[in-house]
């Protein structure tokens, strides 16, 4: 089949797409932007005729070859990494077309293009790898990405301590990865390379192999490994506590920070716990309520729902508009985590809501971004204070951003259902279906309410958060003399394009977006692998009965309740005003305070854990052992052989007459030490 | 066996013969002048005998002893012989330069081929007295290269010293092998003394036995400069002319590895235990000596000669382990180490050419202070020279990794701990002065911003040294297949 043979053009052209950017971009128009443009627009080409095959054949597309040793290369296409591909080829493709646009007058145009070209093959790469050690690999290199994206100005410093804090704060989460790829390659060849009969080459870390022998692993390894994993999807998709550089990695390019908070990077983490979640789903149970559901899922459904609130309250008092874009990324994140937790009851269908949720976030949160950076291109300024009465100004970009913040506060119309299909924006559909069928459920096995209430908190806090920010921006009178204009075609043609997504992308693709990406993993095979961890999850005719029979109308209609009361009330408050902002926003309200200081994150993380105990306690401790002691120890070695050295030189005395007696007591010398062997 | 075929078994050094005897004929009608030729011929015979030792191979050797015994083709001997041959043309691509003017260039590359054919017939050699004759002919040749700038007294004196303590050697090693003959009741072939000591041990492990091997001992670590019979070596590397340094250090220095081998380990098993204890005791003094001392040395070349020193105490450890592996680490080190010796001397060779070039009244040319700033005024030397002492200390991806690993790593497998916790931790100290060479070389400034344009010839041995360094480094993989298959042979 011809699409196999191809497929590895999809990472290969934008990595030659960077060479050739980084080696031919100054003699180039645009800076060689097009190039990249080329690549990926091929890429996404390719990456939907694979697309379509799986889609028709129903079949995984799998090209491997040797590496060396018991390890291999190779590319995986399932309907997991299918829509992945498809989701950042696309979106990717207009951030850089947008990008032609916004960067027309930056002079580091060609490294810029060269740069995000191969973040985006790094992130073609995680997605597509058929095995756990070229998807860390990959991911390293989305790392090193961002690092240099973020920190793109470099000359600015707070950019350069953005880039640095991201590849700091996301290292931490690699090394707990990297961890867990190690213990799993012990185990793999303690228990799983014995099982292995036969002259077939078999590659240890490719996910087929570890899914296939998972009952060989002991499932205390197995929790240890997943929670490690997990820790690396938490440092990548910025869960609480590993969110601090998300927010800072605004720094960049408005683009930047839209392809790392919308197509990639971020959504990395997420789609490593995807990838490996056979592994969620076998590691050993805890008991909720009388059922057994996996341990480590539950760590990540509770961190996600915790960060998904987390984040939405500090996105209420930010006044930097991409700073609340950064804030509700979090949250946002927060859901596909939680959404992904919610298998422990579910199953696999829980991978089919994050991953719904992260394409349609993809979609409005890249819009939204664009919107930002149209907005911040023409006003010259972050700040939402100064904004204001943006409408007459800048139509398409206002339409457009209310699309998308329509679609990230989640409204829609309860109830009605199409074909099957609720009818709504994309972030409604998706974020509704993780809200009922996830943590709605998963309160009804267990009891345990607890996700649920974080989920409808955070839809309430997002709705008001967003509307604030679009009532803002937006309405009311300019409040500073500005001249904003509306942005060129190449910018308002992509956040068109997005806004439309936003708004029917969920709508149009609900039933069988999930019933394909629901079919990665065989839903007995899951059901066999819970099995093993003593978990048991309900299957796809309990989950209906649960939702049709035993779910009160008032849970179906919560999500939009509060979506739309945030919106009334944040009309209320930034739009009409009629309660005074002052009034609740000061620095006399505590929690005001608590959140305009962002929970004093900055003051616990990086004054008191980095700077006081880090650098102050655990680096000063260890210069002083370094500098006293051990080279203390060194210098003291170094003196004692150089001193020798000029002793012993002082045997050559140049005479040969004394070289003479030497080898001839050489001998003598030797000889008696053999002859007394015996004796001594 | 007929003369055809001997001639085809010994062609290397029947090339080289004639070569040599060429050579000074040629000489005799040539203006100085135009002696530059002499050097273009010796390179050539030395090409043409080392291609045919690598064409012939490894396999399908003819390895039974061949005129009456004494001498052998097996891989052993064809692994030392190309080694031998290699640096010796890398040394004769370098004179070609160094000497071009000189009007006793005919006597210069007659002495140096002779040199290698008796090198070589020592590697061939299963005879104890044609393998002392071998040892004799290359010694005689470099004493009178050592001394090759009569004019300079340094050389005059390294000349000298090494001459009166290479007498002193060779006395104490034909002593010793007379005592051998002597006690086997006539017996001069090593398989035969092989069997008969075997067969009645006892008469080595009396006290003339040990005396016997320690006299040998004696003899050959003369020649590998093991402490205490290195003394010689540090004045005459350094005041001998440097090109012939490289060849002491690299060449001539391995022949007695080679005959050691021979003799030591299949002559002489019978006392296995003694061998290694003397030989545990030399490797840890040599080695600790030889890297402590050369700590402190300011020129370069005293320095290599106690690097060389210090070398030769790594190598001799596979008289401590006597096992395959170790054997075939010591041989791989035995080739790497000639060519990043020889490479190493040839680049402070061509340094001082330079530098002599410049000012004809330079004194110390090979002086650390003269490295300063190299970097800056000739890349190539600089970067050859890093990778050279690189070598030489045993870092990635050179020869002199693959070769100290696969022989420490035997050395660790024969059970002697502490005696690789000690050559590893002089590798460590080693590290100390090369890299300090390194130091002046790219961080310290230049005594002067002229550029240093290194001469062709110099270039070209600098060159072909590297590619044997970084051939050895990056595929090893053949080269320690021969090593060990020239291991085989001694049977241990």
């Amino acid at each position: 089949m011809a699409v196999d043979n191809i497929v590895y053009l999809i990472p290969a052209l934008p990595v030659l797409a960077f060479v050739l950017t980084l080696a031919f971009g100054k003699k180039l128009p645009s800076g060689g932007g097009y190039i990249p443009i080329l690549a990926i627009a091929i890429s996404c080409i390719i990456s939907i005729l694979a697309f379509l095959q799986i889609y028709k054949t129903g079949t995984p597309i799998e090209v491997s070859a040797p590496w060396f040793s018991v390890l291999n290369v190779g590319i995986l296409i399932d309907p997991l990494a299918s829509v992945m591909l498809l989701m950042v080829t696309f979106v990717s493709l207009l951030i850089h077309i947008y990008a032609i646009g916004y960067m027309a007058h930056d002079p580091a145009k060609p490294r810029y293009f060269a740069e995000t070209a191969l973040f985006t093959a790094a992130m073609l790469g995680v997605v597509l790898s058929d095995n756990i050690l070229q998807l860390f690999i990959s991911w390293e290199l989305v790392g090193l990405c961002s690092y240099l994206l973020i920190g793109f100005w470099f000359r600015k410093p707070t950019a350069a301590a953005a880039g640095k804090k991201a590849f700091l704060t996301t290292r931490v989460g690699d090394v707990l990865f990297l961890a867990g790829i190690v213990i799993l390659y012990s185990n793999m060849v303690e228990h799983v390379l014995p099982h292995i009969t036969g002259n077939e080459t078999v590659y240890l870390l490719q996910f087929s192999t570890i899914f296939e022998n998972i009952h060989h692993i002991p499932s205390g390894q197995l929790t240890i490994i997943t929670l490690l994993f997990f820790g690396g999807a938490v440092g990548k998709s910025g869960q609480f506590p590993l969110h601090v550089w998300l927010p800072d990695a605004m720094e960049g390019p408005t683009t930047v920070s839209a392809l790392i908070h919308a197509a990639t990077m971020v959504t990395a983490g997420v789609y490593l716990v995807a990838r490996t979640f056979p592994m969620f789903i076998a590691s050993p149970g805890v008991e909720l309520a009388g059922i057994t559901i996996p341990a480590t899922l539950t760590v990540v459904a509770y961190i996600g729902g915790f960060t998904a609130l987390f984040a939405s309250t500090m996105g209420l008092v930010m006044n930097d508009i991409k700073r609340v874009l950064a804030f509700s990324t979090i949250s946002q994140l927060g859901y596909m985590m939680l959404a992904l937790g919610m298998g422990s009851v579910i199953g696999a269908a829980a991978v089919g809501f994050a991953m719904f949720h992260l394409i349609n976030h993809a979609f409005f949160k890249a819009c939204l971004f664009l919107c930002a950076g149209s907005v911040i291109h023409s006003t010259g300024t972050n700040d939402l204070r100064e904004m204001g009465g943006l409408m007459s100004k800048m139509k398409i970009t206002g339409i457009t951003m209310l699309f998308a913040s329509l679609a990230l506060a989640g409204i829609g119309i309860p109830f009605l259902k199409i074909a099957g299909t609720p009818i709504g924006t994309s972030g409604f559909v998706s974020k509704d279906a993780i809200i009922v069928e996830g943590t709605y459920v998963f309160a009804h096995m267990t009891n345990d309410w607890i996700p649920f209430a974080f989920g409808i908190l955070a839809a309430l806090l997002t709705a008001i958060y967003t509307f604030r920010l679009w009532f803002m921006a937006f309405t009311g009178k300019p409040r500073q003399e500005r001249h904003p204009h509306e942005s060129p075609a190449t910018m308002t043609g992509v956040l068109s394009v997005l806004a439309a997504f936003a708004l029917v992308f969920g709508m149009l693709t609900f039933v069988p977006f999930l019933d394909f990406v629901g079919h990665t993993y065989d839903h007995h095979e899951i059901e066999h692998l819970a099995g093993l961890g003593g978990n048991h999850i309900i299957d796809h005719h309990e989950l209906h009965h649960i939702i049709t029979e035993e779910t009160s109308p008032i849970i179906f209609l919560l999500p939009v309740i509060v979506g739309v009361g945030g919106l009334l009330l944040a009309w209320v408050i930034y739009n009409r005003r009629w309660i005074n902002v002052a009034s609740i926003g000061n620095m006399k309200n505590p929690l005001f305070v608590i959140l305009a200081k962002r929970y004093y994150q900055h003051e616990i993380f990086i004054e008191l854990i980095s700077l006081k105990f880090t650098y102050g306690v655990l680096a000063l401790t260890s210069e002083f052992s370094d500098r006293k002691i051990v080279d203390g120890i060194i210098n003291g070695i170094s003196s004692f052989f150089i001193g020798g050295a000029e002793v012993l030189k002082k045997i050559q005395t140049g005479v040969v007459q004394n070289y003479a007696t030497a080898t001839v007591l050489g001998v003598g010398l030797l000889a008696l030490i053999l002859s007394f062997r015996g004796v001594i | 066996m007929n003369y055809i075929e001997l001639a085809s078994q010994f062609a290397p050094e029947l090339i080289l013969t004639i070569g040599a005897l060429a050579i000074m004929m040629i000489g005799l009608f040539l203006a100085t002048s135009q002696k530059k030729v002499l050097g273009y011929l010796a390179t050539i015979f030395l090409a043409v005998a080392s291609l045919v030792i690598v064409s012939r191979g490894i396999y399908d050797l003819q390895m039974d002893g061949i005129l009456a015994d004494s001498l052998t083709i097996d891989p052993m001997s064809q692994f030392f012989k190309l080694t031998f041959l290699l640096v010796s043309l890398i040394v004769v691509i370098a004179s070609i330069r160094e000497y071009d003017g000189h009007s006793n260039q005919d006597e210069y590359y007659t002495l140096i081929l002779l040199g290698t054919i008796g090198m070589m017939v020592v590697a061939s050699a299963i005879d104890i007295v044609t393998m002392f004759i071998g040892f004799e002919l290359a010694s005689l040749s470099t004493y009178a290269l050592a001394g090759f700038n009569k004019k300079d007294p340094n050389s005059m004196e390294a000349a000298v010293k090494y001459f009166i303590i290479g007498a002193l050697s060779s006395t104490l090693l034909l002593f010793g092998l007379s005592y051998i003959y002597g006690m086997s009741g006539g017996l001069t072939n090593i398989s035969e003394l092989a069997v008969f000591f075997n067969a009645n041990p006892a008469v080595l492990q009396s006290p003339m036995g040990i005396v016997a091997l320690m006299l040998i001992v004696a003899g050959f670590g003369f020649k590998m400069a093991l402490v205490p019979f290195h003394m010689w070596a540090p004045d005459t590397y350094q005041g001998a002319p440097t090109v012939i340094s490289a060849l002491l250090a690299a060449g001539s220095k391995k022949m007695a590895f080679v005959a050691a081998f021979r003799i030591l380990l299949i002559a002489m098993i019978a006392i296995k235990i003694d061998i290694a204890m003397v030989f545990m005791i030399l490797a840890i003094i040599t080695m600790t000596l030889g890297n402590v001392v050369a700590l402190s040395q300011r020129s370069l070349k005293r320095m290599l000669a106690y690097s060389s020193v210090a070398q030769a105490g790594y190598i001799s450890m596979v008289f401590v382990v006597m096992s395959p592996e170790a054997l075939t680490g010591g041989i791989l080190y035995v080739m790497s180490h000639a060519f990043m010796k020889t490479g190493a001397f040839i680049a402070v060779a061509a340094l001082g050419y330079m530098l002599l070039k410049e000012n004809s009244n330079a004194k110390d040319v090979d002086h650390l202070d003269n490295f300063a700033g190299l970097g800056k005024r000739s890349p190539f030397l600089a970067f050859s020279i890093m990778i050279f002492l690189f070598a030489l200390a045993g870092i990635p991806p050179t020869a002199g990794f693959v070769s100290k690993f696969i022989l420490f790593y035997s050395v660790l497998k024969g059970g002697f701990l502490l005696l690789v916790i000690f050559a590893i931790l002089n590798s460590a100290l080693s590290l100390y002065y090369y890299a300090r060479v390194v130091k002046y070389m790219y961080v310290l400034p230049p005594s002067s911003d002229e550029k240093l344009k290194v001469p062709g010839a110099y270039a070209l041995a600098i060159l072909l040294a590297i590619i044997g360094v970084l051939a050895i480094g990056i595929v090893p993989e053949p080269f320690v297949n021969w090593a060990a298959s020239a291991a085989n042979v001694l049977g241990l």
